[in-house]
C-alpha cells in the first residue's frame, strides 16, 4: 500500500503547513512579549570570565541569577529544591536597574505597581534551600547572540568591571522573560527588531 | 552481485527447462519474489541522500553563522519557502517515479524546519531549552514520516529522538535523569515505522532502548534493573523462538527480533556481573549463566542468521576478557599473561570455527535428524 496522487501531495501540504504554522506560531509569540511586555533593565554578572563567548553567543549571567533563599516565602521546610520555575518579584531602585525583592515557587498575583514586575525562572533539582545560602535560577535570557566577530569586543567589554553592562528585557504577565537590547551603562549596544 | 530476485529467477529457469515445475507455476514464483523483493537503495538514491544531508548540513550552519547581512524575516520566509518546496515538491517528484530523490528532498525539509527553531532562537536570544528544541524536531519528523509514508524520514526521526535522550540524560554541570518519557515517544515512534515499513528504525529503537535501561540503572539501581534487562530479554528471546510466527508479526523485523533480545541479555548481564565483582561465588555464578545463556541461544537461533551468531561470539570473547581482567588478571606475571591471552583466544577460535560449521551444514543434519 503506497500513498501517491493527490492524497501524497494533500499530504505533503499539510505537513509543510502544519511546520510553518507552528514556527510562525513561535514566532508571534515572541515578538508579542517585545511588543507588550513590561520593560525591566538588570544588571549583568559575568558568568565564567574563562568562557563567556560560547561560539556566536555571549553568555550572560544576571545578579539575580543567584536568588538567596532569605528571600524565598514558600520553601515551607523543603531542604533541596525541585526542578521547577521560580518567581521572582523584581522591584524597579532609583537609578533604573531592577533588583530582586522576593522570591516564591508558587506563581504570585500580578503586581500592580509599575515599578514591580515578577520574572519566571527555572531552578534545577538539588539545590539546598537552607537558610543564608542562595540557589541558582536560569531565566532564559542568559545568551545574547552577536554578529560574527564581534562577540570579542563585547567578552573584553564585559571583563572590564569600569563598564556597566545591562540588558534591557521586557516581561509577559507569565514571567516569561525576552532580551530587548544589551546595553553599555545607559547607551543601547544592540537594539533588536520585533522581528 | 546479482540481487535475490535475478538469481531466483535464473533457477526458476532453469527448473521450467528441466521440467521440476512447469511454466505456469514458474511465472507465478517469478512474480511473487519481484513483489516481495525489499527495494534496496540504489546507488544513485545514496547520493541523492547524502547530497540531501549535505545541503541540509549547509543550511544549519548558515543559520549558526548568524548572518546578518540579510534580514531575519527574510531568512525566516527563506527557511519556509524551503519547507514548503521541500515537502511539496518531495511529493511531486515521488509522484513522478522518483521516489529515491523524492526522500532525499523531504530529509532537508525536516532538517530546515530544525534550522528555522535554531533561527528563531537566535532571533529572540533564547537559552536554556535545547534539549525541547531536539524533542519538538523528532516529534515534527516523525509527524511528517507518517503523513509522507516514508521510511528514512522514520529513521531520521528516530535518530533525533536518541539526540534527546542524550542531551536530557546527560549534563556535565548538573546530573539531569534519563527522560522517563522516552519509551513512549519511541512506542509512537515504533507505531509510524509500521506504517512506513521501516525496519531499520525499528532496530535503532530497540537498540536505544537497551541503551535507554543502562542509562536507568546508572541512575537508579544498577543490580535490580541491570538484573531486570537481562531476564526481560531471556523471556523476549523465549517467546521469539517458541511463537516466531506471532512475534514477528508484532515485531516485523524480517526475523531479527532474537538478535536485539540477545544484545539486551549481553548488555544488562556483564554490568551485573562487574558490579558482583567483590563476591566471588555470584562473580563465577553469572559468568556461568552468561556462558550458558550465549551457548543457549547459538544452539536454540544461532541457525537463523550469521549476524546473531556474531554478536554471540562478541559476548562471548568479551565474557572470556572480563572473566580474565577481574579474577586472573593479577595473578599472572607478563610470560603467563601472554601465555593465557593465546589460549584463550585459541578456545574462542575453536569454539567459533566448531559452531559455524555446525551451523552451515544444516541439509546434513536435518536429513539425519
Amino acid at each position: 500500500m503506497m500513498m501517491t496522487g493527490w492524497r501524497l501531495l494533500a499530504a505533503a501540504l499539510a505537513v509543510a503547513l502544519l511546520q510553518i504554522g507552528f514556527l510562525s506560531w513561535t514566532i508571534i509569540g515572541r515578538a508579542a512579549i517585545l511588543q507588550n511586555g513590561k520593560e525591566i533593565t538588570l544588571e549583568t554578572a559575568p558568568v565564567d570570565p574563562r568562557d563567556l563567548l560560547r561560539g556566536d553567543y555571549v553568555r550572560l549571567g544576571y545578579t539575580i541569577s543567584s536568588v538567596p533563599t532569605n528571600s524565598i516565602t514558600d520553601i515551607n521546610g523543603r531542604e533541596t529544591s525541585e526542578e521547577g520555575p521560580i518567581y521572582v518579584l523584581l522591584k524597579r531602585q532609583p537609578d533604573g536597574l531592577w533588583t530582586l525583592q522576593s522570591a516564591s515557587f508558587a506563581k504570585p498575583a500580578t503586581p500592580g505597581s509599575p515599578d514591580e514586575a515578577v520574572i519566571r525562572g527555572l531552578v534545577r533539582e538539588g539545590w539546598n534551600l537552607g537558610p543564608d545560602t542562595s540557589i541558582s535560577a536560569d531565566y532564559g535570557i542568559e545568551r545574547y547572540y552577536v554578529p560574527e566577530g564581534e562577540g570579542l569586543a563585547i567578552e573584553q567589554g564585559m571583563r572590564d568591571e569600569a563598564r556597566a553592562f545591562r540588558i534591557l528585557a521586557a516581561v509577559d504577565d507569565e514571567g516569561t522573560a525576552q532580551i530587548k537590547a544589551l546595553m553599555d551603562g545607559d547607551k543601547k549596544l544592540y537594539d533588536e527588531p520585533i522581528y | 552481485m546479482a540481487s535475490y530476485s535475478s538469481r531466483v529467477k535464473k533457477d526458476v529457469a532453469r527448473w521450467v527447462e528441466q521440467g521440476f515445475i512447469d511454466q505456469i507455476a514458474g511465472d507465478k514464483i517469478a512474480r511473487d519474489v519481484e513483489q516481495h523483493e525489499r527495494r534496496s537503495l540504489s546507488f544513485g538514491n545514496v547520493l541523492a541522500i547524502m547530497a540531501a544531508l549535505l545541503l541540509a548540513a549547509a543550511i544549519l550552519v548558515l543559520i549558526a553563522a548568524n548572518w546578518e547581512a540579510i534580514p531575519r524575516l527574510v531568512r525566516v520566509f527563506a527557511l519556509f519557502a524551503i519547507m514548503l518546496g521541500g515537502y511539496v515538491g518531495g511529493a511531486v517528484l515521488k509522484n513522478t517515479g522518483h521516489p529515491g530523490i523524492a526522500e532525499a528532498v523531504w530529509i532537508v525539509a525536516a532538517a530546515t524546519f530544525g534550522g528555522a527553531i535554531a533561527l528563531i532562537g537566535q532571533m529572540y536570544h533564547l537559552s536554556g531549552d535545547e534539549t525541547a528544541v531536539i524533542l519538538v524536531w523528532s516529534i515534527a519528523t516523525g509527524l511528517a514520516a507518517a503523513a509522507l509514508q516514508s521510511g528514512p524520514l522514520t529513521v531520521s526521526a528516530v535518530g533525533l529522538g536518541i539526540a534527546w535522550l542524550f542531551f536530557a540524560g546527560f549534563d556535565i554541570w548538573s546530573n539531569k535523569e534519563v527522560p522517563l518519557s522516552y519509551p513512549l515517544l519511541m512506542a509512537a515512534l515504533w507505531a509510524v515505522s509500521l506504517w512506513t515499513g521501516s525496519n531499520a528504525a525499528r532496530h535503532l529503537i530497540l537498540l536505544s532502548l537497551v541503551f535507554f535501561v543502562v542509562l536507568l540503572s546508572f541512575d537508579y539501581d544498577l543490580l535490580n534493573i541491570a538484573l531486570a534487562l537481562a531476564v526481560v530479554s531471556a523471556a523476549l528471546f523465549a517467546l521469539a523462538v517458541y511463537f516466531p510466527g506471532p512475534v514477528e508479526r508484532l515485531v516485523q523485523l524480517d526475523g531479527r527480533f532474537p538478535v536485539h533480545c540477545l544484545i539486551g541479555f549481553l548488555t544488562g548481564m556483564p554490568i551485573l556481573q562487574v558490579w558482583l565483582t567483590d563476591d566471588t561465588a555470584a562473580f563465577a555464578i553469572s559468568a556461568v549463566v552468561i556462558i550458558a545463556g550465549i551457548v543457549g541461544a547459538l544452539l536454540l537461533a544461532g541457525r537463523e542468521s550469521r549476524g546473531f551468531r556474531w554478536i554471540a561470539y562478541l559476548g562471548f570473547t568479551l565474557e572470556l576478557v572480563i572473566v580474565y581482567v577481574i579474577l586472573a588478571g593479577s595473578m599472572l606475571g607478563t610470560a603467563g599473561l601472554f601465555l593465557t591471552a593465546g589460549v584463550a583466544l585459541g578456545l574462542v577460535a575453536f569454539f567459533i570455527i566448531r559452531i559455524e560449521k555446525r551451523m552451515n551444514a544444516p541439509a546434513i543434519e536435518g536429513a539425519s535428524a
